[in-house]
């Protein structure tokens, strides 16, 4: 039942993805939207709004969670599309390889930046 | 026909002959057609005026056997079930089906897809060896047990599901939605108990995951089959497996097992007479 | 299994994009595909800009929003905030269907035929319609200098 947990897991991934990319791209047009309603607030890119993110806990696992879903559910519909390429059985387990490898590279890159900015604030 | 003929069609039809050509090519040839008549007719009249080597399957003529699949300006068709009116063109071109070798002209090789289809156990498995070997009685089956399934019993093994499925396309392991909805027709069968065998085949590589549901197949299946829904119940059967939700039902029973029921009224013996 | 060679007549990754004449629902699945590669290939952008140019301080995050603020990459941001609106809304629906839910029972097939998705194609176009709605705002938002 291997590759059925891991479609389902796919489809777990997605809809959390779904979820929590929504909310960081309304909060990124947070200043366009709360404009629309007449109350003005800084950018969201502004360094100033972005450090305020970075110290509050819930962001913190907010984005590192978006950034684990994000890869698995990334990386694993990208491998699912080179299974339909014909490649050999070999082929595709050195490609697997390589995607787990170029994933857990990826989600030490991400996570850094967030634990790094948030620990310096302790 | 050539006599109450009304029309004159060009018949575009792609040729290979795996001892001369290196790759396919078109030649064209004029049909004379009249209300009513199929691309089949038409390429039957090919055959028997104009070139003899041209190389078509076909058998029933009415839809049933799946021989005459092609496809038909660009879209799969049985060429027996298509009427040349119906397309309002004087050109009509004709290939293969894609997504299978190249026997020769319109013949595709469907060994595969009915290697796919054995693979997936197309016949009832019952836990019972004995009965099997030596029925005794038919299995007991209530229409709504059937109709969980029926749909999926028209097909006719044509390959045009295969031939519109993106898929089959690129990946040649691909079980393709022929298999897998045969697969989910006899999983869903209550007198089956094969279940787990057929859900430990098309959980792996290339099978029932592999689906994207574009649902051409359905759309091209020329019996109304619908392979598209018969791979998502599939799906659901193996994710309700997998997470152990599934509901057991116990498989049909033999018709032996019930009481015999009393006729209403006397049925004489025999309705002929007896020597 | 057979060789590929020249009569193969494998339509290879040529059949996901074009296969035949086929209706609406064809393409969905081609369309999911192509923003998931490109949402896959922005999110790797970045996230590499983000942590690199973010842990380096004020100055250098200011000058990389500078330097990020001109049309091409509002067009950009735009593209990847409408692929995200359609590989998410059509993921969902695929989720659900895929495992076999809102898509009816079987049904007996009587001519003309029917099939479950080509059943519920109101509901494509709905979700269809919510995706333009949303494209449109963000375009409105991103590339044309927001509401006001």
């Amino acid at each position: 039942m291997k590759n059925t947990y891991l479609q389902l897991a796919q489809m777990v991934t997605g809809a959390l993805v779904a979820v929590l990319l929504a909310i960081h791209i309304t909060v990124q047009q947070s200043d366009v939207v709360l404009g629309l309603l007449g109350i003005k607030v800084a950018g969201p890119t502004t360094w100033g709004s972005m450090m305020e993110r970075a110290h509050q806990g819930s962001w913190v696992g907010i984005y590192i969670s978006l950034l684990a879903f994000g890869l698995f559910h990334a990386l694993n519909g990208f491998r699912n599309i080179l299974l339909e390429t014909n490649l050999s059985a070999s082929a595709m387990r050195i490609l697997t390889g390589c995607i787990i490898a170029f994933g857990v590279i990826f989600l030490i890159l991400g996570t850094y930046a967030p634990i790094a900015l948030f620990s310096s604030y302790r | 026909m050539s006599s109450d003929a009304v029309k004159k069609i060009t018949f575009r039809v792609q040729r290979f002959d795996p001892e001369k050509d290196r790759k396919p090519h078109f030649q064209e040839f004029i049909v004379p057609v009249k209300r009513g008549t199929t691309v089949l007719e038409g390429l039957l009249y090919i055959k028997e005026n104009l070139d003899s080597s041209l190389a078509f399957r076909t058998s029933c003529r009415m839809g049933v056997c799946g021989s005459c699949g092609m496809l038909i300006n660009e879209y799969p068709h049985l060429a027996c079930h298509t009427q040349l009116e119906e397309f309002h063109a004087d050109r009509l071109t004709l290939k293969p089906l894609p997504n299978m070798p190249i026997i020769k002209d319109l013949v595709p090789r469907l060994e595969t897809l009915f290697e796919h289809h054995k693979s997936v156990k197309p016949y009832i498995i019952r836990g019972d060896n004995a009965e099997m070997e030596k029925p005794t009685a038919g299995y007991i089956q209530k229409p709504h047990e059937l109709d969980e399934f029926l749909q999926f019993t028209y097909c006719i093994k044509c390959g045009l599901c295969i031939a519109a499925c993106p898929t089959s396309a690129s990946d040649l392991a691909f079980l393709g939605p022929q298999a897998l909805g045969q697969a989910y027709r006899y999983c869903a069968d209550s007198r089956d108990e094969g279940q787990d065998q057929r859900y430990q085949i098309v959980e792996k590589d290339h099978a029932v995951w592999n689906c994207h549901f574009a649902a051409a197949c359905s759309e091209a299946c020329p019996k109304g089959v619908d392979p598209a829904l018969a791979i998502q119940l599939l799906r659901k059967g193996v994710a309700a497996k997998a997470l152990r939700v599934k509901k057991t039902t116990a498989p049909a029973l033999l018709a032996t097992s019930l009481p015999q029921a009393k006729p209403k009224i006397d049925v004489p013996e025999f309705t002929v007479k007896q020597k | 299994m057979a060789d590929k060679g020249p009569h193969q007549n494998y339509l290879g990754m040529r059949g996901w994009i074009w296969a035949g004449n086929y209706k609406l629902e064809r393409y969905l699945y081609l369309l999911h595909r192509i923003t998931g590669l490109g949402l896959l290939l922005f999110g790797l952008f970045h996230l590499t800009a983000t942590t690199i140019f973010r842990v380096q301080g004020q100055a250098v995050w200011a000058s990389t929003i500078d330097f990020l603020d001109n049309p091409l990459f509002r067009v950009g941001e735009f593209l990847v905030v409408a692929a995200f609106s359609y590989h998410a809304l059509n993921g969902l629906r695929l989720i659900i269907q895929e495992l076999g839910f809102a898509l009816g029972k079987p049904v007996p097939p009587i001519y003309p035929f029917t099939d479950a998705i080509r059943r519920k194609r109101a509901w494509t176009l709905v979700t269809l319609a919510a995706i333009m709605i949303l494209a449109v705002a963000f375009f409105i938002d991103f590339s044309i200098g927001g509401w006001g």
